[in-house]
């Protein structure tokens, strides 16, 4: 029930089943008004949802970027535009800055090591006895079924300082340093154990993702490269890493989009603290807005965090959309 | 070459232990007596065992009326995403019409659209029209986060299921739709199970939205209201596993349940080459 199996697992990007379908379209009868009117009844709620709560929020967004909008003038209901000096305020800031580059290299290290390991895992998956296999593919998934604000208070009581369970085992090997060791004292082993968390869970689906495609890889071009006599290294350099790399691509510009916007695991450690040092761009986003009503200036902030996702996932999007152009 | 074989079963047993551990430590704490909580011995299995920290947890201010609340936004939100979402899969999977393309990458690009950083204009939306405080608005936007995503998965498995049996429905009697209640909802049962779950999902584990609109704490959702656990549990960390363990359950159910499907409908959509 729980395992992944071998037959069923192939990605379904790689079966042509769909794109067939979608190109048969529905069997054109010139048919009566109804007929030529139904696909619009059908996907009007889907489009006036999308137009309503994402289309609009995403213009409000901007419009309010340009605004002076705190509490004060939020009751009034005065409008005050200040062109761009929220965007001033904010790029003028060193702290925003930090908070910027520390957001861009957590999300970087998290995506990196996340990827790196699911793929790790998934390779290694195909070597194992069945029975550890399903072992460990149930292990993962336990890991990715618990709900993040779960994950967190587990791991905040793994890591507790007096009687966290890590704590005393360092201590049993014979690690004296670590009794008492605060692990959430600075903000670098902060987010080292918020990144250690986000990895964790991230494996799973990513390993399962790839070994599903690495299963679909035919056997044929293995036991080529084995009767070349090529190394393990060279085999998967020539038959492994091409036919995983669009997949892999995938996967590594998804990991960025998700890990870019974290916030519940943050919020949830020490609420980015301490002194600031785990603040992330959603953090400072929030404490902008939310905690202290400066809603242009978090507008701001929310602007930039998007300009920057929309650069780093911009060739993948562009990939997307040329792909889905052809269908 | 059994040396090789041994090592690397050897490490993927490791592994196993490394990523089930928390899960087992969350548990094995939660039956946990507080006494043996709050001690410097080292257990890594429990002296004792017991049942309270669940009773504890469960009686605690707030848990039933948290779980009600995120019951009640998660499910709202993901049956209206699920209906409206495959309204939309069937059009844009099985029909031919003008703006078809447009549509479709529309979907594409809401799906892609990152949510949090609409928290803002969200928020000022959601005060202007009175649902600050009032579960609602959180049940509106979680609907709004999983349609693109319910729609275009969606639109994957009705692409799956062959035009062909709905064609051959019709030609013996059925309507257009008599084909569709008949065969091809049957046949996508599966897809829509799979879907849903993975909606629940994102709704379940929701935070951002839930702490910014929800201020009244009587409406708060269980992440929320887990993340207090300090001000609400203290030090009693066997409670706080016993509320992270029931948090956990209904999804761990549901995982187990559809997890096959979930991988292939997320990597949907796929880049080729």
């Amino acid at each position: 029930m729980t395992a992944v199996h071998t037959t069923d697992a192939a990605v379904p990007t790689n079966s042509s089943a769909p794109r067939r379908a979608a190109k048969g379209g529905a069997p054109r009868r010139r048919g009566s008004a109804f007929d030529r009117l139904l696909p619009y009844l059908l996907l009007a709620p889907a489009l006036i949802a999308i137009l309503w709560l994402v289309g609009w929020p995403v213009l409000s967004l901007l419009v309010t970027s340009f605004r002076k909008l705190n509490l004060k003038e939020l009751t009034r209901g005065e409008v005050v535009w200040v062109g761009l000096d929220n965007y001033a305020g904010i790029l003028g800031d060193p702290t925003f800055w930090a908070i910027a580059v520390r957001t861009v290299v957590f999300t970087a290290v998290v995506v990196g090591a996340s990827v790196l390991a699911g793929l790790l895992i998934a390779l290694l998956m195909r070597q194992i006895n069945p029975v550890v296999r399903v072992v460990l593919q149930v292990a993962m998934l336990l890991a990715w079924a618990m709900p993040l604000l779960a994950a967190t208070t587990v791991y905040q009581w793994i890591f507790d300082q007096q009687y966290g369970i890590l704590n005393k085992t360092l201590v049993k090997l014979g690690f004296d340093g670590f009794a008492g060791y605060g692990w959430f004292s600075t903000g670098t082993s902060t987010m080292a154990v918020i990144g250690l968390l986000i990895v964790w869970q991230a494996i799973p689906f990513l390993a399962f993702s790839l070994y599903a495609g690495a299963i679909g890889i035919p056997r044929d071009q293995y036991e080529a490269a084995a009767i070349d006599g090529a190394t393990a290294w060279q085999t998967f350099r020539s038959v492994t890493w091409p036919e995983l790399r669009p997949l892999l691509l995938m996967l590594t510009f998804l990991s960025m989009l998700w890990d870019f916007k974290v916030f519940a695991q943050i919020w949830a450690f020490k609420k980015g603290g301490p002194d600031g040092g785990s603040t992330t761009l959603p953090v400072y986003q929030y404490l902008e807005g939310i905690s202290k009503s400066h809603f242009g200036v978090a507008a701001a902030v929310s602007v930039v965090m998007m300009a920057l996702l929309a650069l780093l996932t911009f060739q993948y999007l562009r990939r997307l959309i040329k792909q889905e152009g052809a269908l | 070459m059994i040396a090789k074989k041994v090592s690397v079963n050897v490490v993927g047993v490791l592994l196993a232990l490394l990523f089930a551990f928390p899960t087992y430590w969350m548990v094995s704490s939660a039956l946990k007596p507080t006494k043996d909580m709050l001690s410097t011995g080292y257990d890594l299995v429990p002296f004792s065992v017991t049942t309270t920290n669940f009773a504890n947890a469960w009686a605690k201010p707030g848990f039933l009326s948290s779980l009600g609340n995120s019951l009640f936004v998660s499910l709202t939100a993901v049956l209206a995403a699920i209906v409206v979402g495959l309204l939309a899969a069937v059009a844009m999977s099985r029909m031919r019409f003008r703006g078809r393309k447009s549509f479709v990458m529309l979907m594409l690009v809401a799906q892609m659209a990152p949510f949090e950083a609409l928290l803002i204009p969200m928020f000022l939306m959601m005060r202007d029209l009175d649902l600050l405080d009032r579960l609602p608005s959180l049940a509106l936007i979680y609907f709004a986060v999983t349609l693109p995503f319910c729609a275009w998965t969606l639109r994957g498995f009705v692409n799956g299921i062959p035009l062909e049996l709905e064609e051959a429905a019709m030609v013996d009697g059925c309507g257009r739709w008599g084909a569709f209640r008949r065969v091809t909802l049957p046949l996508l049962g599966p897809g829509l199970v799979a879907t849903s779950v993975f909606a629940f999902v994102t709704a379940w584990n929701e935070f951002l939205y839930a702490l910014s609109l929800m201020k009244d704490q009587t409406k708060e959702t269980l992440p929320v209201w887990l993340s207090g656990f300090q001000t609400n549990f203290g030090t009693d960390w066997g409670g706080a596993m016993a509320a992270s363990a029931l948090f956990t359950l209904p999804v761990l159910v549901f995982f187990l349940i559809v997890q096959r499907k979930m991988v292939s409908g997320v990597t949907a959509g796929a880049v080729k080459g």
